[in-house]
Order: C-alpha cells, then structure tokens, then sequence
C-alpha cells in the first residue's frame, strides 16, 4: 500500500518552498507602501476621480499646498477604482491597511453602512472648529451627517463634500434655433418645446431606459408636483410616502404620455447612459436630462455644434452633494487628513474645481472665468438657495435602483400601465421601510 | 466521379461559411476594442464606437500605461501567474501521484471532495479568506493570492490528474519496481516525463487563469503597488462615467500578453491534448 502520510507531507513542504522563495523579493516593497505612516510623515490618500476631470485636477493642486504647508509630510496618493473601493471599503477600513484618508460614497447604503459599523471618525468637532458647517448648505450636509442607524440627513459628521452635483436640461443650440424653439423657462413651454421637435419629426428627448437617467426623469416629474415634506418623506423616512399619491401618479402618467407622443424614443427602454451621451454628444437629439458630471465631456467632446444647459423647469431636481472625503477611524494621521480636507474647502482649491467644470460647493462665483462653467455653477447656486436638491430617487432602499429601472422599462415599453408600475416600485419601498423600524 | 463531387460540395461550402460567420464574430469584439484603442475621445463621441479612427491616437494608450504604471501591473501579473501555475502543477502531480496512482483508500471521496470544493463560487471564499490573510498577516500582499491561487488551481489540477493517471500503464511501473526504483524516482523518473504533455497543458491553463482573475486579486491587493492588470483595467470604469476609448486601449494592452503567451505555447498546447497516455 502507498503511504499517504510522505506525499502529503511532500507536497505541503514543495508547494510552500516554492511559493517563498518566489515572493520573497515582493513583500519587501508591499511592506513599505503601507508601513511609511508610521513616522507620522506619510498622509496616505486614495480616490477614483480621473486625473484630468475637475475633482481630480483640484485635488492635485490641494495635496500639493498640503505639502507645501506642512514641511516634511509626503502624500502617498493612489488612484483607485471605482468598483474596488466600492465593494472592499468595509474589508480595507477593518484592516491595518486602511488609508488616512478617502473618498467614499455618499448615502445610506455607502457611508451610513460604515458609520454605523464604527468604521469612521466622527468630524461634528472639526466641522463646526473649522467652519466647514458654515460652508455647506443644509441639504448639502443632508449627506455629510449620518445617526446611529446609519440613515443620513441628521446625527454626526461622518464626511465632508467638496463639490455638488445636480440634473438639468443639456440642449443643442443649433437645433433649437433650427426649429425655432426658445429655451424655456417654465414646464409648459418645457413641454411646448417638446412637441415642436416631435412634429418636426424629431424625437426630443435623449434618453437611456436601461440606467438611470430613466429614473431620474421620472423623479423629475413627480417633483414638479411635490413639496419638501414628501421629498424628506420619501428620502429620509419623515413621513409616510402614498406610491398612488398625485406625486408619482402624475410621474407614471406623464413619462408614460411623452412615449405615446414621441418624446421619449421607444427604443430607448434598452439604452445606456453611455448610449445616451454619445447620440447626444453625437447631435442626434436635441435634449439630454442628465446630471452636472456630463458637464467636463460635453465641453471637451462637442465639436458640431453650440451647446448650453438650464435648469429643469421646477423648484426641484435631483441633485445633491458630491462624494464624501471619510477619515477612516484606524487612520493613523488623523489630524493630517482633517487638514487636508481644510485645504480643499479653500475659495482657492473650489474656485480651481469650479474652473475646471466642476460644481463648488464654497467657491467665489466671481473668480469662475468661463462662462459656460458659470452658468452650470450659478445653475447649482439657485438650486441650492431655492432649497431645490431632491437627492437621487434610488436612495431611499437597497437594490432599489435595478427596481427602478426595470418599472420604468415597462413603461417604455408600454408593457404595464403606469397604476401597475406604482404598484411594482411601491413594494420594495414598504418592505425596506419595515426592515429599518419605520 | 464528377457527379460525386458537385454532390459533396455544397456541404464543404456550407462548412466553410459556418466557419467564416463563427470567426467573424469570434473577432468581432477584438475588432472593435482595436477601433477605438486607436480613437481620440471626441472622434469616439461624434462618430459612435463603429466609426474608422482617422489617424493613429496612441494617447490612450500611453495615458493609461502612465496613469496606473502599467509596466509594475504586468510584472505583477506575470509573477503571481508564473508562481500559481508552477506550484499548482507541482502540487496537483504530487497529490494525482498518491490518488491516481497510490490508490489512497477513500480516493473516490477525496475526489469528490475536490470537486465541490471546485464549485464554490469565489464570493463564498472571500470572507473566510479576508479573516484568515488578515490573522496571518498576509492581507494586501501577493503571496496571499499565490497561496489562495495555488490551491483553487491544484484542486482542479488533483481532479484531473487523478483520473489521467488513474489510467497510467501499469506494466511501467512494476517493471520499475522491480528494478528497484523507489516512489520518489518512479514520480519523477516515469510519471512526470510520460505524462508531460498533460502537465503542459495544465500548466498554461493555470498560468491563463490565474492572469485573467479579478475579484479575489481586488479584494487582497489593496495598494496600487500590488495590482495585476485586471484590477487596473477596473480603475477605468468609473461611478458613472465611462471613457470608452481609454477602456479600450486598456483592455488591447491587458489581452496582449495572454494571447501573446498563448501564440507561443500553443504548439504545446495542441500536442498535449491529442496525445495519448501510450502508443
């Protein structure tokens, strides 16, 4: 009989040898990218906006006055992805290897969920010493405070946004002058202008019926008929939310009508958000409703034809502030990082955001020199003064997103009436509300 | 005879265009990757994906080679794949070794336990496998995912080799024995050389599949400095923006080395699947 016991003993001893002696010279460098903190020199800084957008340009000018401020402290910066971050935050921020300091998420399901597992420092002392509490406007800070449920727009200061963002109505000026429509300024108009394009034979709308921009359509119109109490009522659980109320009635019954009179393309119910953006950047639609974050491509991509933006006809939009910087709570330079984000609330770093096509959330609107850049950010101001930013419509529930989508592809595609799809969206709504004690 | 071939021929005609649409659309994807690797941004956005790039945009390109230190990812990548598909090899001939040919009491069970093990989705590991690289210390280091790579392939490894092996001639092997050749010469002396066809192939599986995971090499190689090239194809995709041409260029860069690996082993490749055990 062959002796087990040997082989095992074999293999076990082989495949370890090997494996050692061919990472020996590789653990050494991984060492030293994490274990540099420990002299308190290193200010280590991770965050997944690309190098050239506004985010990233003004963020690299920030760490180099950080370091220009505060002799002898490196920043060891390291861009990551989006979807990384996304799904191991939890994992990093428990370990050893958690950074100093990061971008992360706003929203329950993001930064709440890591609040309430203790993952993050507390920031309510440093945003009311440093001032950042004045800064930002109240519903910018609905997603800097988290409570103990881990449900934002109350509680402590868990991160600190540094730019805003909001939906609006990106337009083609050509063809609007083409069709002799003016831009408007009120729904009717709004919807005037709609079927001038559809009996020219033009669809108006630009639209992506398999992501978001779907929804946040729909969102829109059910806005138009809300007030503040049903938007805190849906988004931050303050009262109860009637799926069949005149709000999303009217939403259902609208987005469904504009696909009947050929605002929106049938065909769209498969798009996505890329799709979207490329017919319009392409000059094929007159009309994108989408969010601020299009604005750097739009300006850097369209070459046909003059381009602009306006507010959606309405006292509400969807919108509010950008992604949070978080201090992790096993951050080794606590105060560095709290530093850093002083730095990038300056008017010099928000002025250099706003120039570069971001939206500031504390810049100076006088020192914006472009005057598309403007109108996008004194767009944003108004919003934000009208108390117009009503968050993003798939926040309220985990997975709620997908369920979105899939109600409003219906009815794209006319497949369920629009009483139906309440019905269908209405259920995960109730159900996520039981779970959290409401 | 003519009249046989007129008959014959319409099939061979057939084959051969079932056999240009299949490749077709096999290239397909390449094709179009290729395109747009080549595409400045605003050529991409006015023209649509399917659009013909007008000139040579290697900005891309670079662009991306610079921003996620694409050199330090392949070395990376190379040396984790290079590692996991030795080990696992190694690994997997010295456990076939006791269970194809040893006849190890309770095989079928051993086997079966490979097997499932072969099954578990990887997201099922993950947080075992998080508490237990984090207790040893290995958490956000490569010799985690070599470990962790090693052992998923080999268990593969074992299931196959096992049953390859379980099929060796056995009259080698007595005639060894009697010449009195000890197991550890008989393994590395008779085994390994016969059965190296096998081994190749195996090999460079591993070596392929290794390279091109993603999710676990995400979750354990948190600093940039340890990435493989998957994991830096995915600092591209961002919370809602693409750049379609730079995702491009990215994924050119990232498919070139394993089909690069592929065109040079892929003699080998095909001798080790036609090859029998003896002739």
């Amino acid at each position: 009989m062959f002796r087990v016991g040997r082989s095992a003993a074999v293999a076990a001893l082989a495949a370890a040898a090997l494996a050692l002696s061919a990472c020996g010279g590789s653990s050494d460098d991984s060492n030293s990218g994490s274990g540099g903190s420990a002299e308190g020199k290193t200010l280590t800084l991770w965050h997944y906006e690309t190098g050239n957008s506004a985010m990233g340009t003004a963020w690299a000018q920030a760490m180099k006055e950080f370091e220009a401020s505060h002799p002898g402290v490196k920043v060891k910066f390291e861009e990551k992805g989006f979807e990384q971050i996304q799904k191991t935050a939890s994992m990093v921020l428990n370990s050893d290897e958690a950074p100093d300091i990061m971008e992360y998420n706003k929203g329950n399901a993001t930064a709440g969920q890591l609040s309430k597992q203790g993952l993050l420092t507390d920031l309510t002392e440093q945003a009311t010493k440093r001032g950042w509490d004045k800064l930002l406007s109240p519903s910018l800070q609905t997603t800097a405070k988290y409570d103990e449920r881990g449900i934002m727009g109350s509680g402590k200061w868990f991160g600190v946004p540094n730019y805003g963002e909001y939906v609006m109505v990106y337009y083609n000026k050509d063809m609007f002058d083409k069709a002799g429509v003016k831009v408007p300024t009120t729904f009717d108009e709004f919807t005037a202008a709609l079927d001038a394009f559809a009996k020219k034979g033009t669809t108006p709308i630009a639209m992506a019926g398999a992501e978001y921009p779907a929804q946040q359509l729909f969102y829109l119109l059910a806005l138009n008929k809300a007030n503040r109490a049903w938007i805190d009522s849906f988004e931050l659980y303050k009262g109860k939310v009637d799926f069949h109320g005149p709000e999303f009635t009217y939403a259902a019954q609208t987005f469904s009508d504009w696909v009947k009179k050929g605002y929106i393309s049938k065909d769209s119910a498969g798009m996505k958000a890329e799709d979207m953006g490329v017919a319009f950047i392409g000059g094929k639609f007159p009309i994108m409703v989408s969010g601020s974050w299009w604005f750097g491509r739009m300006a850097e991509e369209i070459k046909g034809f003059k381009w602009g933006s306006f507010l959606w006809p309405g006292q509400f939009a969807p919108g509010s502030s950008g992604n949070l910087w978080v201090v992790p709570e096993k951050s080794k330079n606590k105060d560095l990082a709290y530093d850093f984000i002083d730095i990038t609330m300056k008017k010099e770093i928000q002025n250099l955001l706003g120039n570069s096509g971001g939206v500031p959330v504390a810049a100076d609107p006088t020192a914006i020199t472009d005057a598309q850049n403007k109108e996008l950010i004194e767009n944003f101001n108004k919003l934000s003064t009208q108390d117009g930013l009503a968050f993003y419509p798939d926040w309220p529930a985990p997975g709620y997103y997908d369920v979105l989508v899939a109600g409003i592809q219906e009815l794209i595609n006319g497949s369920k009436k629009p009483e139906e799809v309440l019905d269908e969206i209405a259920q995960p709504y109730n159900d996520n509300l039981a779970d959290i004690g409401n | 005879m003519n009249a046989d071939r007129t008959f014959r021929q319409p099939g061979r005609w057939a084959v051969l265009a079932a056999l240009v649409v299949l490749a077709v659309v096999m290239l397909f994807p390449f094709v179009i990757v290729t395109l747009n690797a080549f595409k400045s941004p605003a050529e991409y956005s006015s023209g649509g994906p399917l659009s013909l790039p007008h000139g040579l945009y290697l900005d891309g390109i670079v662009a991306f080679w610079d921003r996620v230190d694409f050199g330090l990812k392949l070395w990376n990548s190379l040396l984790i794949s290079g590692v996991v598909a030795v080990a696992a090899v190694v690994l997997s001939v010295l456990n076939a070794y006791a269970l194809g040919i040893g006849r190890v009491r309770g095989r079928l069970w051993i086997l079966v336990l490979f097997l499932v093990a072969n099954t578990l989705p990887q997201e099922a590991l993950v947080y075992p496998l998080y508490y237990l690289s984090k207790e040893v210390g290995l958490y956000d280091s490569k010799l985690a995912v070599i470990l962790i790579f090693t052992v998923i392939q080999a268990a593969f490894g074992t299931y196959l080799l096992s049953s390859v092996l379980g099929q060796f001639p056995r009259g080698i092997l007595e005639a060894a024995e009697i010449d009195g050749a000890s197991r550890r010469r008989m393994l590395w002396g008779i085994v390994v050389p016969i059965s190296r066809p096998t081994l190749s192939v195996l090999l460079i599986f591993f070596f392929i599949w290794t390279w091109n995971e993603f999710f676990l090499p995400m979750v354990f190689l948190i600093s940039n400095d340890n990435q493989t090239v998957p994991v830096a194809l995915g600092v591209l995709q961002g919370e809602k923006m693409m750049d379609a041409t730079m995702s491009s260029a990215s994924a050119l860069l990232g498919i070139i080395p394993a089909v690069a690996f592929f065109l040079i082993f892929q003699r080998t490749l095909t001798r080790g699947i036609t090859v029998g055990a003896i002739k």
